[in-house]
């Protein structure tokens, strides 16, 4: 069967648009697509359009065919598959282009606007930034105006369309804007989301092996925000608690996979006022839940506190999270432990960094006390040469010898690592925390911004009396000892050179308020999840929050949204109001017991009223005079009046 | 290929046959609810029914897929996408039934044809308020209109084809308004059960026998001293008129040949009768007429009819040929 191929031009109306919002559906992909894919779907748009134009012939059947197997295969070969996001957005692309290729009739062109909105949706699986949303709206109002220009009579311009499709977008917006409130968010995904390793997630590694991994990155991307609902803290209180690592094999400290433990909450004994604050997370598809030293209680669904006081929640963090906490900065944790315990938190392999063990016990003799050996530690630490630096060099398989008596420098893991080896050799019970220190306020947002620049890892010391006491050996190492990255040198001294301060200030105000606003954004739009929905549920005023409740509230206001659109749109199709005179006069003509005639004019009617002598003669020409003139004539709001009372008096 | 016979319906002739049967039960139940309207029905809300098409459906399918994917994972600007689509398509469920709410519908009548021929039923459609209605549409079974436009206040004339295949009055019991806009995801409609007829003329025979002779009546010649005729008006000219009789001076004026007519100038005419063409049925020799009072209408010769029940004089002209076709369309056997 052979199927005609021939176009007429019967959608160059509607073709152009269903084009335009296929491109803006695409656009965002094409960063992260091959570029022969976009160029493939231009070529075929532009293909397309030129045979429309010239009323030529579709492309035949075996053209397509082999078009759509090598488009296939290109896909294959570029990601090695076709699930997940990137794949899936690139099939997408071709089959637009594809289908482009065998559009005749105005079903094929439903098949393309329906591709191009699960393009949009398809980006919005990639990227969700602040202009995200304004580009979307955009997007779906160009393929409204397509589908507008297919489905309309002739009579309808473009720019009818374009308006008609923003009308609809604006009544839609109320009802999309209560759907999104109220849909009750779950938290555990349907099927597994396919993780996008195009764009790996940074963060801290479950374990920390000093000297292994001789570079640490400085990336400035965002690991979370805080906002403090009070003053925030001191910079030097500015620990973030992520993870406890309490086993050292001599190379690598590690730590115990997440387990809830009922006492550990217990063990803490709060001193100091409380610390209030909301975090937004973004997605480290780890567990680690991150709070400030020392976290109390939390509002985060499946989050629970380990045996070492740090949190965790039972499903990785694939998505941005916001959970609020409350911390205290002063504390006390686990003033009692087991003689058991302090066996375990001082367990070092045998043999391992014997150096270091024996200059721990020289040392210990020497001081006498816990205290004073700590405090001996910390000032070797601070008095001798020790540099820090993020471009340590290697060390060996005695990392803690080789770093303490050989090339000392290193950051903070080596610090943390050394100082614990030293306390564990001569008996004190020791764990080191991973997490983050410091963070950058952002005075527009009055938020802090921690990087993963910020990642940091210190040692907590057991005391008799005092419990878990942290002890940061990295600070030990003054800041004018620190060693910056060249690259940082490199950069403040050409921005002085060049006379750049001010600019850059701008700039880094600029950035910061881009930031206040991203905060906003990652806050309440897309970290709109279930616990925050619940929180903004009961700030509403609802009690309980259920999914039940919110559903039964959604559907309540949609249709009572849906009843005041449906007014809206009566109004607008109202017939025009009838003329206020002719109101008056028909008061008159049912007063004189007359039906007019088709085609009798007000004053036939007058005479044929005063022949009828049903009224007197003046009231008549005066009512008929005044809603002639009231009616067609100059001066008809005083007419109006006259008309207004003559009626009035008669009836 | 012989086919054999099945003795169970189709899966598509199933469907298609219960499909027709709800139909036909909905419509007739809209008949009972709204009655015969009047020849101008303004269309209220209660009366415009509306249902998702099959674009309609598949949009609700990729909306819901866009649903589950957003809850799976999550992702707050796609479920403001897919609320915003839901949205939509609740905008879009109104805006479709609106767009033909309202409505006035007037019929405003039907030229009458030959059977055979398709009868054009005229309806005008009004729309009576202060926005633009589009896409609008006419139907009925096996026809629809083309798809109009109306402008606020604007007024147009739909036409219904209906195709006849015999003589009488044929009538619509049932039309139906109906309008996709604004996205085709909607279908909404409205039956109009209006008393909405036309006459169907019989079909001209095409192989009639030749018309009865032409019978010339000679008028009295009245001589008066001039030896004039007494001038009675002015006719189309046709092969066979004296010259003399042909006013010059209007053919100069208009470039129309016209013979002027005078009282008791020998005047042609035919009766075309029902019963002298007795060898044919009854429904051929109406036929046969039809075709003879064309002819002779063309011509612009006198012609009479008579029919079992009937008889029209010998004249000319449209209310004539119209009074003459109108009496063999209803002819029903002459029963007096």
């Amino acid at each position: 069967m052979v199927k005609p191929r021939g176009t007429d031009g019967s959608l160059l109306s509607s073709l152009p648009w269903t084009l335009t919002a296929l491109v803006f559906s695409l656009a965002p992909h094409v960063p992260f697509i091959p570029i022969w894919i976009t160029a493939a779907f231009l070529g075929c748009a532009a293909w397309r359009y030129v045979i429309e134009k010239q009323r030529r012939a579709l492309p035949g059947t075996w053209v397509r065919a082999v078009l759509a197997l090598g488009c296939f295969l290109g896909v294959l070969a570029t990601y090695g598959g076709i699930s997940g996001v990137g794949p899936g957005s690139a099939l997408l692309a071709i089959m637009a282009a594809l289908k482009l290729l065998e559009t005749r009739k105005r079903r094929d062109q439903f098949v393309l606007l329906f591709l191009s909105i699960f393009l949009v949706m398809s980006s919005l699986l990639r990227e969700q930034y602040l202009w995200s949303l304004p580009y979307m709206l955009l997007s779906i109002l160009v393929v409204m105006t397509a589908w507008l220009r297919m489905s309309a009579g002739k009579s309808q311009t473009a720019r009818q369309s374009f308006a008609t499709g923003g009308r609809l977008l604006m009544y839609a917006a109320p009802l999309a804007i209560v759907m999104w409130v109220f849909f009750p968010r779950i938290s555990t995904p349907f099927w597994a989301v396919p993780i996008d390793t195009s764009r790996a997630m940074s963060g801290l590694s479950d374990t920390m092996s000093p000297g292994d991994i001789s570079e640490l990155s400085m990336s400035d991307e965002v690991a979370f925000r805080v906002s403090f609902d009070d003053a925030i803290p001191e910079p030097r209180d500015r620990y973030w608690r992520g993870l406890v690592l309490t086993r050292f094999n001599g190379r690598t400290w590690s730590g115990r996979e997440p387990s809830i433990s009922r006492f550990a909450q217990d063990q803490i004994e709060i001193i100091g006022e409380r610390v209030d604050y909301e975090v937004t997370l973004e997605p480290t598809q780890q567990q680690w839940i991150f709070a400030l030293d020392i976290p109390y209680t939390w509002s985060l669904s499946k989050t629970f506190m380990g045996p070492q006081q740090q949190l965790a929640r039972s499903i990785p963090i694939d998505q941005r999270i916001s959970y609020s906490a409350t911390s205290y900065t002063d504390y006390r944790v686990q003033t009692d432990l087991s003689r058991q315990y302090q066996i375990w938190y001082t367990d070092l392999p045998d043999g391992s960094n014997p150096r270091t063990a024996e200059l721990a016990r020289e040392m210990y003799t020497a001081a006498g006390s816990d205290r004073a050996f700590v405090n001996a530690v910390l000032e070797k630490l601070n008095q001798e040469e020790y540099y820090y630096t993020l471009e340590p060099p290697p060390l060996g398989s005695n990392p803690v010898d080789r770093f303490l008596f050989e090339t000392r420098r290193g950051f903070c893991e080596h610090y943390a690592s050394a100082f614990s080896v030293m306390l564990r050799s001569v008996g004190i019970p020791t764990r080191i925390v991973l997490g983050y220190h410091g963070g950058e306020l952002n005075p527009m947002g009055g938020h802090l911004i921690v990087r993963q620049s910020d990642a940091h890892a210190w040692t907590e010391i057991w005391i008799e009396g005092l419990g878990w006491h942290r002890v940061d050996p990295t600070a030990a190492v003054a800041p004018e000892r620190i060693e910056m990255s060249a690259s940082d040198a490199a950069f403040d001294g050409i921005g002085a050179t060049w006379g750049l301060t001010a600019p850059s200030r701008l700039l880094h105000q600029l950035t910061l308020t881009w930031d206040a606003l991203n905060t906003k954004w990652n806050e309440w739009i897309l970290g709109y999840g279930p616990d925050t929905q619940n929180s903004f549920m009961q700030w509403l005023g609802m009690n309980e929050p259920s999914w039940r409740k919110m559903l039964l509230t959604l559907v309540g206001l949609v249709i009572g949204i849906i009843m005041l659109i449906s007014t809206v749109m009566m109004i607008r199709y109202r017939p025009p109001a009838k003329d206020e005179a002719a109101i008056q006069y028909q008061r008159f003509v049912k007063k004189t017991g007359l039906d007019p005639q088709t085609g009798e004019t007000p004053r036939v009617f007058a005479l044929r009223v005063q022949a009828s002598g049903s009224m007197p003669t003046p009231t008549v020409e005066t009512i008929t005079e005044a809603y002639m003139v009231a009616r067609y004539g100059p001066g008809g709001d005083a007419a109006f009046e006259r008309l207004k009372q003559a009626v009035g008096a008669i009836a | 290929m012989s086919s054999i016979p099945w003795p169970f319906p189709s899966p598509r002739g199933l469907v298609s046959s219960v499909k027709a049967r709800a139909n036909t039960r909905v419509q007739t139940w809209a008949r009972k609810r709204q009655g015969t309207d009047p020849d101008t029905t303004t269309l209220g809300s209660g009366r415009v029914y509306i249902l998702p098409t099959g674009v309609g459906l598949i949009f609700g399918l990729m909306v819901f897929a866009m649903l589950l994917g957003s809850m799976n994972y999550n992702n707050n600007l796609a479920f403001v996408l897919t609320f915003f689509l839901i949205g939509l398509g609740f905008v879009a469920m109104h805006q479709c039934q609106r767009n033909l709410v309202g409505l006035e519908l007037t019929f405003a009548g039907a030229d009458s044809v030959f059977a055979g021929q398709s009868i054009r039923f005229r309806v005008a459609v009004t729309n009576q308020s202060k926005s633009a209605r589009y896409g609008i549409r006419l139907y009925a079974p096996d026809t629809q209109s083309d798809v109009h436009d109306l402008r606020p206040g604007e007024s147009k004339v739909f036409i219904l084809p209906v195709p006849t295949d015999k003589r009488g009055r044929v009538s619509l019991q049932r039309f139906g308004v109906r309008t996709l806009f604004p996205f085709e995801l909607f279908r909404s409609w409205a039956w109009l059960h209006m008393n909405i007829n036309g006459l169907v003329y019989p079909a001209p025979s095409d192989n009639a026998p030749q018309p009865p002779p032409t019978m010339v009546a000679h008028g009295h010649r009245q001589h008066d001293a001039r030896g004039e005729e007494d001038f009675a008006g002015l006719r189309k000219y046709h092969d066979g008129d004296s010259p003399r009789h042909v006013a010059w001076k209007a053919y100069a004026r208009t470039g129309q040949l016209l013979s002027k007519q005078f009282a008791g100038a020998d005047t042609s005419s035919q009766w075309f009768d029902f019963n002298e063409i007795a060898s044919f049925d009854v429904e051929t020799r109406l036929s046969i007429l039809t075709r003879w009072i064309v002819d002779a209408d063309r011509t612009l010769e006198d012609y009479g009819l008579r029919v079992p029940g009937g008889e029209f004089a010998p004249a000319h002209g449209e209310r004539h040929r119209r009074q003459c076709l109108e009496t063999l369309a209803l002819f029903d056997g002459g029963t007096t």
